[in-house]
């Protein structure tokens, strides 16, 4: 059986990309970077890794229970099986789709992943902004599918971790654009700079992990346009460089919000989308981007909102 | 003595990026931005909370921190963060002190912290926070 973490490997290399990265800033852009950001930024990989090393033996024992039940066997030798490889990385990036898609949609899921979006810079160390509570989440379970086919657990694991480190490039300000080809099909720096994004028309778009397509397919995609000055973040941004805050705030959030909330509506508060409250005291990203495209007249141009619709022949329950 | 492969590897990522921070800060990337105008403020405002459009505006002294109020009669208190600018809409828990060149704004919300500010007009924003 292999014995290798592609994620180990690439710390140097992420170092190297950081530090030439800086220099870059220094030249052409000194405002991409900020010490005291850098430094909690740097900070939450290193303990994303701590938090990964001492909570997450559930999730491995519980991937290797359920793989007693898969569907197909690879047989003894799984690991010798050459299209498993390409097959499995492709099935974890759909699942990572997914799973992301559910990290912003829930605020139970939320509560982990905000860590990621928490910083107002986008940089290489934007990218080591890793979550400390991932296991904590239901995230495991998006997992599970693709073991109960038969994909080793450790197979999973290596895939994951070049699906990370692919991830690692993208968080850049310093590549504008890659070929054509390559942004139809790859997540690119400019994908990615919209995911990370606070302005109202790029809330909630780009989940995917390596291949773009995913939000193609499901409706999530939205282009990055040069007339509009991204802003990076969260919608209510922290104002604090505290670490703890930094990754305890939303949890601490959502739990004060159950507690205090009537009795039937403690589970949505669990479960619905961030921002959701009972009483509409806050705006979830919808409401923020209604209001928004309401303001200002934009219409988007996505998936869910084709142009038959906006531009329909008369009104409804009207004759044409 | 011998010392536990992870912590070796802890101590030495820990070292990692204390070495970047400190080439970061030896760079001087960041810097400090000022909010030098009426745009600046209603730019920041904006992009702190979608929508808010600012009818006034104070800038302190130094262009750290800003004030604005909309026509709804909502105040946000605009402050410098690392080289980035952050607001807070106020509500009726914020409290707010004149000082002898200025006024400090109480967010109530502990991890934003108070906000200090020299201004001219420091005595109708601490009326119009204190009453909000």
């Amino acid at each position: 059986m292999p014995d290798f973490s592609p994620t180990q490997y690439a710390v140097p290399l992420f170092v190297v990309a950081i530090l030439i990265e800086m220099i870059w800033s220094r030249l052409r852009s000194p405002e991409a970077y900020e010490p005291k950001d850098t430094l909690v930024s740097l900070a939450f990989g290193l303990g994303s890794t701590m938090a990964g090393a001492l909570l997450g033996g559930f999730s491995v024992a519980a991937v290797i229970a359920a793989y007693e039940y898969r569907l197909f066997d690879f047989g003894e030798q799984w690991w010798l099986v050459w299209w498993a490889w390409p097959l499995a990385f492709v099935l974890d990036d759909l699942k990572y789709y997914w799973v992301h898609r559910a990290g912003h949609r829930i605020r139970w899921m939320w509560a982990a992943h905000v860590n990621h979006h928490s910083s107002q810079h986008y940089n290489l160390s934007t990218a080591l902004r890793q979550t400390w509570t991932g296991s904590f989440t239901f995230g495991l379970l998006f997992a599970l599918p693709l073991v109960l086919l038969g994909f080793h657990p450790v197979m999973l694991g290596i895939v994951g971790g070049f699906n990370l480190i692919y991830q690692f490039w993208i968080h850049t300000e310093a590549i504008d654009r890659m070929p054509r080809w390559f942004e139809a099909v790859m997540n690119t720096p400019s994908h990615h700079r919209v995911h990370h994004a606070t302005n109202p028309r790029y809330l909630d778009r780009n989940y995917a992990g390596v291949f773009i397509i995913w939000d193609k397919m499901f409706g999530t995609f939205e282009a990055e346009r040069h007339d509009e000055q991204i802003r990076y973040g969260i919608v209510k941004q922290l104002g604090s460089f505290n670490l703890l805050w930094s990754v305890f705030h939303e949890w601490i959030g959502m739990i004060t919000d159950i507690v205090r909330a009537p009795w039937r509506h403690k589970l949505s508060y669990l479960l619905r989308e961030p921002g959701w409250t009972h009483d509409g005291s806050r705006e979830t990203s919808d409401m923020i981007r209604a209001k928004w495209q309401e303001r200002s007249g934009q219409v988007q141009s996505h998936p869910d909102n084709p142009v038959a619709n906006r531009n329909p022949i008369a009104p409804p329950h009207e004759a044409a | 003595m011998e010392l536990h492969p992870q912590l070796i590897q802890f101590g030495g990522s820990l070292i990692a990026i204390l070495v970047l921070a400190g080439i970061a800060w030896a760079l001087k990337l960041g810097g400090k931005p000022k909010l030098h105008d009426d745009a600046d403020v209603a730019r920041v405002a904006d992009e702190a909370e979608d929508g808010f459009v600012a009818g006034r505006f104070s800038i302190s002294r130094d262009g750290a921190a800003a004030l604005a109020r909309d026509q709804a009669g909502r105040i946000m208190v605009i402050k410098r963060h690392g080289n980035r600018f952050v607001g807070r809409t106020l509500n009726s828990r914020a409290r707010c002190r004149e000082e002898v060149d200025g006024l400090v704004v109480d967010t109530a919300e502990a991890a934003f912290g108070s906000v200090r500010l020299s201004l001219i007009d420091a005595s109708y924003w601490a009326d119009a926070i204190n009453r909000l």
